[in-house]
């Protein structure tokens, strides 16, 4: 659903805001004056529609459980340029990890490739699988066959460790 | 046996509504030595100040406690009325149950007002040990230092001349007139700055009280209020001020060009020039870092403005002077800088040619700045046809100054306003903001006037801006009204940059004591009551260096703090508080502890012959001692002792405290 | 000198190219890389899920440094250097985050060091090994190229975190690529973003960046574009045909990692240093360098 679908039935929960503002460490974002800096910079504005600023008056106003419902937090770049440019250290990038992170919890939307990433980890320990390549002269290459060394993965009880880290709230 | 009286306010509800307070009277009335005791609302209206002068003179009492708000509040008010009775005033004791007992533990009522009990128990056994105590006077030195010679200091120094005091105007550059003299117009009226300026600027330099000292900077202090002894170096001009007729035909024939200081960096003069447009004194001055003859120390190199001169005033061979001025109180009237804008490279300050700050901005409306007040884009010379202003520079950003520079908005629309005034209808104006402030008088109508002049108003500002091959420049802004990016082209970018504490600042706090708050500026003594004394008695602040703000308000307090000292030397002399350590001779073995520890430099070792040798003895300075303890503290023997606050008047209370088997 | 290396997920399952000129040019430089006991990610797709679980695995990455014994270790990717600086300082400031991490390493032997350094590519050439030393050990100086920079944005954002150059201004890649004889070129879209994170779940939109990127380099005439991280040199080289269809544009740019051209200018053989996997028209600017 769009961000404006959600709206229009919103009600505040600043319960929800808690939790964004202590997975924060910070209570900085509510801080934020609207200044439009990370919006007016926001890499992901023109082509995904990213308003930066409007987040961070819909989570100070408490519109917590709304956003994280919605499909506008995964259009963030991560290009931390608000973070940078930002006068109040309201940074809305993490403002924005942050409620995704609750959209996991709350088993919302979640893109597949980013959870296909996160299984891959779990089974190999990176977040590719190695793959074959290409030259330009079309001859296909692997790390065997570029005398890359091999790094091994990493042992089982790195997996149950993982699962452990991915439970913590 | 002395009889003690003991009064327990009520403070209304501030301290009745936690603590008990007809309890803690019963109790106090209990204690030993304690003749009366009384509670009442308002202790410090007059009702309560006429109970307790009755009580003193009918009981006659002689000492009294009173348990009330904080002694900061009204204590020299109990002071005096105890002094009015009869009373010396430093047999009065001040127990604090309003912000040591009812505001901090206001939702304990039965422990609060135990609490009150064994305060008020503890000043009882204190007040028995007070001793009376008398308050010294000095006299005081009728000269005033101004520090400073812009607006601020201009009116200090007048309204003190004008009130028969002798002043000493210090300037650090080679012209009195300050930032104002740079400003093209002023808002909200839109008077031309040195048309109002410059009258005043005669005056300081005309009045026969004001000895004007530019070129020069205060370079060592020593004294207290009243008498200060402060070192004034006067740097050389290398031209004689009383021969210089300020005809400019030196600057003519220099043959060296450097950086117009005064124009920003705008446009060059020549090594030798007259500071500024309207300078007072309006005397040339030779800049020893560019004038060939100066840095070779050649005395054949160049020498053209030497043949120029008419009026034979140029003489390389001048030196540094030194003065040594006694004065009894101080004005710090200097003022404060502008944002570096090139510290946050996002906005191209520095890189971009047509990005320019606001102070340059008035250089050029200036009619006697570098473009002869042609408002024009620096890379084409040519009026702009996109003009647009960013606000908030440097200010309200935790990056870098956190505070508003509470001016920022207004030089905004009287720039915006003089731009269209001056370029007509063919240029487009956008001012990007965060929030407009507006808020003086006049302020409102002011920012009306330049809506109505058909300049955009765009709530939001940029995160970058770009500059593209031919020197215009571009940058997107989300705008708030509008919810949409807009992308300005402009060819001249006007950067609001804040007001910063200046470097003089530091030198002021090192100097004069005089303390600065977090933001960077000089600290006053109380920011709602007391906006014009530094943290420093005899030291009083004007201007911007207290912190940023506009013309009327640094007018208003350069005659506020004119007043000050007025009010502090008019009657030639001021009693000090008598609250000093002094030092048992018989005690002191001379050890230089005391004098090693005091912070305010107050304590000297005399020699004095004891038994046919000469030993050292140490000796209070009761003007510069601030009452702090340290020193008593710190001797070894005991043999200094803070009046007022002696070891068994303090250890008293703490006995009072401790004593077990209360209820 | 010694430095433990860490190459995150994207150099060793298919940007091989950085990972050979790195192996291959710092030896030159007297450099040895130690390389871990395992590969492991080091968190960044597991920020937008979990980010204690992101930053269990950016600890990882430090624990298994300080398991070489050594104290510099030098993260090649951008995006794990951000990663792994973000878990550092975390581990060194939040008492209650250190110690459940602590916990969890502890079950594989491991332990966190705080006096382990995280170094990029770029600062540890251009601080820690030298410019100077880089100039000396050139053979071949690329005399007369030109290059635009990409920098990328998680080595220089934000500032507060402790970067490998300035945000606004940097100019160490610049320098390095002075040291080898080239020019730079400065242009305004110099520290915009190749949309390499928006690959997860708006494909388009991220190649859409990339190709906006690519085409302002274009315009500027240089022979080609330098790259120091394995997602900007995806997007970049790898995917420049795909940028090229979604921005709707004809793009012809030279893209390669920094390191492949300090090898050349080091005298080493193009193919050791995977010239001949950028899928990028290379050639053009290798016929430029003299073999």
């Amino acid at each position: 659903m769009g961000l404006t679908d959600l709206m229009s039935m919103a009600k505040p929960n600043l319960e929800s805001r808690e939790k964004i503002l202590r997975k924060l460490r910070s209570r900085d974002p509510i801080n934020c004056f609207q200044c439009m800096k990370c919006t007016s910079g926001c890499t992901a504005l023109k082509l995904l529609e990213l308003e930066p600023h409007e987040i961070e008056k819909l989570v100070n106003f408490g519109f917590v459980d709304e956003l994280a419902a919605s499909d506008i937090i995964w259009t963030c770049v991560t290009c931390l340029k608000c973070v940078q440019r930002c006068p109040q250290k309201a940074s809305p990038y993490h403002v924005i990890m942050a409620l995704r992170n609750l959209s996991v919890e709350r088993e919302a939307k979640v893109p597949e490739a980013l959870m296909k990433a996160v299984s891959q980890i779990l089974e190999t320990g990176l977040a590719e699988s190695y793959q074959k390549v290409t030259t330009r002269k079309m001859e296909t290459c692997d790390r065997e066959s570029l005398k890359l060394p091999k790094i091994s993965a990493p042992t089982e009880s790195f997996q149950a460790i993982f699962m452990k880290a991915l439970e913590e709230r | 046996m002395p009889g003690i009286g003991v009064y327990v306010c009520h403070c209304g509800l501030n301290i009745a509504g936690v603590v008990d307070v007809e309890k803690v009277t019963e109790y106090a009335a209990k204690l030993p030595d304690v003749a009366v005791a009384r509670h009442y609302t308002y202790m410090c209206s007059d009702p309560g100040q006429r109970m307790i002068q009755e009580d003193i003179k009918a009981q006659k009492l002689d000492r009294v406690v009173i348990a009330t708000c904080s002694p900061r509040m009204h204590e020299e008010t109990f002071r005096k009325a105890v002094a009015e009775a009869g009373l010396n005033p430093y047999l009065l004791e001040i127990v604090n149950l309003r912000e040591h007992v009812s505001w901090a533990h206001s939702h304990e009522r039965k422990k609060a007002t135990k609490k009150a009990m064994d305060l008020v128990k503890m000043g009882v056994a204190r007040a028995k040990l007070l001793e009376p105590l008398e308050k010294r006077k000095v006299k005081v030195e009728r000269n005033v230092l101004v520090v400073g010679g812009g607006i601020a200091g201009m009116q200090s120094a007048l309204d003190l001349a004008n009130a028969g005091f002798k002043v000493y105007l210090v300037e650090k550059s080679p012209s009195i007139g300050g930032r104002m003299a740079q400003l093209d117009k002023t808002f909200p009226t839109l008077d031309c700055s040195a048309c109002i300026l410059t009258p005043k600027m005669v005056d300081v330099a005309k009045h026969p009280n004001v000895t004007l000292l530019t070129n020069s900077e205060v370079t060592g202090v020593s004294g207290f209020v009243g008498n200060y002894e402060v070192t004034v170096t006067r740097r050389p001009r290398y031209v004689e001020e009383a021969k210089c007729v300020g005809c400019e035909l030196c600057t003519q024939v220099c043959p060296v060009k450097v950086a117009d200081k005064f124009n920003e960096n705008l446009g060059q003069t020549r090594a030798i020039c007259i500071y500024s447009s309207h300078a007072v004194p309006k005397v040339a001055i030779i800049d020893p870092k560019n004038c060939l003859r100066l840095k070779t120390k050649k005395k054949e190199v160049c020498g053209k403005c030497l043949q120029a001169c008419e009026a034979e005033a140029i003489n390389f061979e001048q030196k540094p002077e030194t003065l040594k001025l006694k004065v009894g109180g101080v004005i710090i009237a200097v003022g404060s800088e502008v944002f570096d804008a090139s510290k946050m490279p996002e906005f191209g300050y520095g890189r971009f040619k047509n990005v320019i700050s606001n102070i340059e901005f008035e250089r050029i409306s200036d009619a006697s700045g570098p473009t002869s007040g042609k408002i024009v884009s620096p890379l084409t010379g040519q009026a702009p046809k996109t003009i647009a202003f960013i606000q908030c520079v440097g200010s309200r950003d935790k990056r870098f100054h956190e505070y508003c520079c509470r001016v920022g908005c207004m030089v905004a629309l009287k720039q915006a306003i003089l731009a269209r005034e001056k370029i007509g209808e063919d240029v487009r104006i956008y001012v990007c903001y965060i929030d407009l402030r507006s808020f003086g008088k006049g302020y409102e109508e002011f920012y009306r006037r330049a809506r109505d002049l058909d300049i955009d108003f765009v709530d939001g500002v940029p995160s970058e801006i770009h500059c593209a091959q031919d020197g215009t420049l571009y940058f997107d802004v989300f705008e708030k009204g509008t919810n949409k990016l807009i992308e300005i082209r402009a060819d001249l970018v006007v950067l609001a940059n804040g007001l910063v504490p200046s470097g003089d600042v530091t030198r002021v706090n090192e100097l004069f004591h005089a303390s600065r708050s977090a933001d960077g500026f000089l600290l006053e003594a109380h920011p709602k009551l007391r906006p014009l004394e530094s943290s420093t008695a005899g030291i009083f602040l004007a201007g911007a260096c207290q912190g940023p703000k506009d013309i009327p308000d640094t007018v208003a307090q350069a005659s506020g703090a004119a007043a000050k000292i007025v009010d502090l030397l008019s009657s030639g002399e001021i009693e000090l508080e008598p609250l000093k350590a002094f030092v048992d001779k018989d005690l002191c073995s001379g050890c230089r502890v005391c004098e090693s520890v005091c912070p305010f430099l107050a304590i000297e070792m005399k020699p004095e012959v004891v038994d046919g040798e000469e030993r050292l003895r140490a000796e209070v300075i009761e003007a510069l001692c601030q009452g702090c303890g340290a020193c008593c503290v710190a001797c070894p023997t005991g043999a200094v002792r803070a009046k007022h606050f002696t070891d068994e008047q303090v250890l008293a209370q703490v006995e009072a405290a401790c004593a077990v088997g209360e209820n | 000198m010694k430095v433990a290396v860490y190459w995150g997920c994207r150099i060793l399952t298919s940007q091989f190219a950085y990972e050979m000129s790195v192996r291959e040019a710092f030896p030159k430089l007297g450099v040895e890389l130690v390389d871990f006991r395992e590969a492991i990610c080091c968190g960044d797709p597991v920020k937008s899920i979990n980010d204690f679980a992101s930053n269990y695995l950016g600890a990882k990455v430090l624990a298994l440094a300080n398991s070489t014994g050594l104290e510099d270790l030098l993260v090649p990717c951008n995006r794990c250097h951000f990663v792994v600086s973000e878990a550092k300082r975390l581990m060194d400031e939040d008492e209650n985050t250190h110690n459940k991490i602590a916990a969890l390493l502890k079950e594989e032997g491991l332990s966190y060091n705080p006096e382990v350094k995280v170094w990029h590519v770029i600062d540890f050439l251009h601080d820690h090994v030298g410019l100077g030393c880089v100039k000396k050990a050139v053979v071949k100086p690329l005399k007369g190229m030109k290059l635009a920079v990409h920098y990328g944005c998680q080595i220089l954002r934000y500032s507060d975190l402790g970067r490998v150059d300035d945000a606004e201004d940097p100019r160490k890649l610049d320098g390095l690529i002075g040291a080898i004889g080239a020019e730079t070129v400065d242009y305004a879209e110099k520290l915009d973003c190749c949309g390499s994170h928006l690959m997860y779940s708006h494909v388009d939109s991220g190649l859409s960046l990339a190709g906006q990127k690519l085409k302002a380099v274009q315009s500027l005439g240089v022979d080609g574009l330098v790259v120091s991280c394995p997602d900007c040199g995806t997007m970049f080289d790898a995917k420049q045909k795909d940028a090229a269809a979604t921005a709707g544009a004809k793009l012809n740019v030279p893209v390669l990692y920094y390191t492949q051209l300090l090898g050349l200018a080091l005298g080493i053989w193009q193919n050791k240093l995977g010239l001949h996997l950028n899928q990028s028209p290379v050639d053009q600017l290798l016929s430029k360098v003299t073999i």
